[in-house]
């Protein structure tokens, strides 16, 4: 706890929560929506592919858009880490964050298998695809419902220090 | 011009429009013509849109009336009412319409279930838009009434009751785990929408070339969803707290850009120019140029909500 009070305390920290500057919190809290609409939402269209909406589009373009998507990840895992250490010592002692981070971890492990498992097949639009690539495209839409909503809840439930 | 100004220019798109739009519906029927029918869905989806600033500048009006001593409160509450109503069936037959015209893109021709769920829909609206400007025009018309006082009396429901502006405010602001709800329902909308637009955008600039617009279009059901849910996710929002939303110069921002948005959803289904756009195909720098605005008007709407409570009046 202690350690969490110098981080949340230090310089970076408090000009996120306390600057009183528009490109302070608001805008890394912009950025982390940003990213996660683009994450979510363009993982989410691949998932919706994948279950057989839009066959006509073919799948194996749609690899394009995975350095987009890591691109996100990144802008979203940075903007967070920025938002958490200027809360601390709240955000983690509220169980509602680590569901978060599970859910966020487990939907970009199924990204990955995404990728490996899908689109690692070089004859992607020639077979049909495996029943397995329906599973991880259904349980990839349920990670990011669940990440979208723990981390929504975290401005509601359990500890909450005011900032939205 | 002020808001209750914007209001009494903007109040006649859905009122006036839908009766247009519906005449012209019926009329492609009689005379078996398609392009007035298509015509007629987009003029739908137009007003649809248009009504959002109409219903909010209403809303804005309110506000800014509510203590005003020549005005009475009671009529002004039931033209809200039959303006919720009205609007909630505006927005369904815009979504209907477009649905319609999607299909027509897919199939070639709209189902006939679906036209017939436009014309019911629409025929809704034009009644409610209608009963909405007659209490409308009571507000500040008191030439038009034969007798005042009953007018301020009047209880008889405009609008199923659950569907009341009041209604909605009290479920909205009555439990604790609604509005949380909501804002979880409206993240996801959000990202279901942006995916997709995202993903029709960045082909037009040349992301997948390989895949032709007619193909990634097939998606963007799933993006008018998640603008669905937003829709009403967000109007339960600004029904529960409505000063927190009208009087603040991001949400303005917010709903402008919005607009804009949507037309340009509107755009790539009706418009040929993008479907012209086959597989392997460079789409051409105009098309480039409306889908690289079209992104930046949607991160806008995106910021502008995100910002909605440190710019202007914070929550």
């Amino acid at each position: 706890m202690d350690f969490l009070l110098r981080l949340e305390q230090s310089g970076f920290a408090t000009w996120v929560r306390e600057g009183g500057t528009i490109w302070g919190y608001p805008f890394i809290l912009f950025c982390h929506t940003l990213g996660l609409g683009t994450l979510a939402g363009v993982n989410g269209s691949i998932d919706l592919r994948i279950l057989g909406f839009a066959p006509q589009l073919p799948l194996a373009p749609l690899k394009r858009f995975f350095p987009l998507l890591w691109g996100a990840f990144a802008v979203t895992a940075a903007s967070g880490t920025a938002l958490l250490v200027a809360d601390a010592t709240t955000k983690l002692a509220s169980p509602v964050f680590y569901v978060k981070m599970v859910f966020v971890a487990l939907a970009i492990a199924n990204l990955q298998l995404l990728k490996t498992h899908v689109f690692g097949n070089p004859r992607l639009d020639e077979q049909n695809l495996p029943g397995s690539a329906r599973l991880l495209a259904v349980t990839s839409l349920l990670f990011w419902i669940a990440a979208t909503t723990a981390g929504r809840l975290m401005a509601y439930l359990g500890p909450v220090s005011g900032l939205k | 011009m002020n808001t209750p100004h914007v209001h009494l220019l903007l109040n006649h798109v859905p009122t006036v429009g839908t009766i247009i739009a519906v005449a012209l519906l019926i009329l492609s029927f009689i005379r078996k013509n398609d392009g007035l029918r298509r015509v007629s869905l987009e003029l739908f989806c137009v007003i649809a849109l248009v009504t959002l600033p109409a219903y909010l500048s209403g809303l804005g009006t309110a506000l800014q009336f509510e203590q005003r001593p020549d005005v009475v409160k009671a009529i002004m509450d039931r033209h809200h009412d039959a303006a919720v109503f009205g609007s909630i069936f505006m927005v369904l037959t815009g979504g209907a319409a477009w649905l319609c015209l999607w299909q027509q893109r897919r199939l070639g021709r709209s189902k006939a279930g679906m036209i017939g769920t436009v014309l019911v829909l629409s025929v809704v609206t034009v009644a409610a838009m209608a009963r909405t400007a007659n209490l409308g025009g009571e507000i500040r018309h008191p030439e038009i009434l034969l007798d005042p006082d009953a007018a301020a009396a009047a209880t008889a429901e405009v609008a199923p009751s659950f569907l009341s502006a009041a209604a909605i405010a009290k479920f909205v602001t009555g439990h604790t785990w609604v509005w949380p709800t909501m804002e979880a329902v409206h993240f996801i909308g959000l990202w279901l929408l942006f995916g997709v637009v995202v993903l029709v955008n960045l082909r037009m600039l040349g992301m997948m070339k390989s895949a032709s617009f007619a193909a990634v279009h097939r998606l963007l059901p799933w993006a008018v969803l998640g603008l669905g849910v937003n829709l009403t996710t967000g109007m339960m929002f600004v029904l529960g707290a409505p000063g927190q939303y009208l009087e603040n110069i991001a949400f303005f921002w917010k709903m402008g850009l919005l607009l804009l948005a949507g037309l340009d959803v509107l755009y790539l289904t009706v418009f040929d120019a993008p479907w012209a756009v086959g597989a392997g195909d460079e789409a051409p720098p105009l098309e480039k140029a409306m889908a690289a605005s079209a992104l930046v008007m949607w991160v806008g709407v995106m910021y502008f909500g995100r910002m909605l409570p440190f710019i202007g009046n914070a929550f």
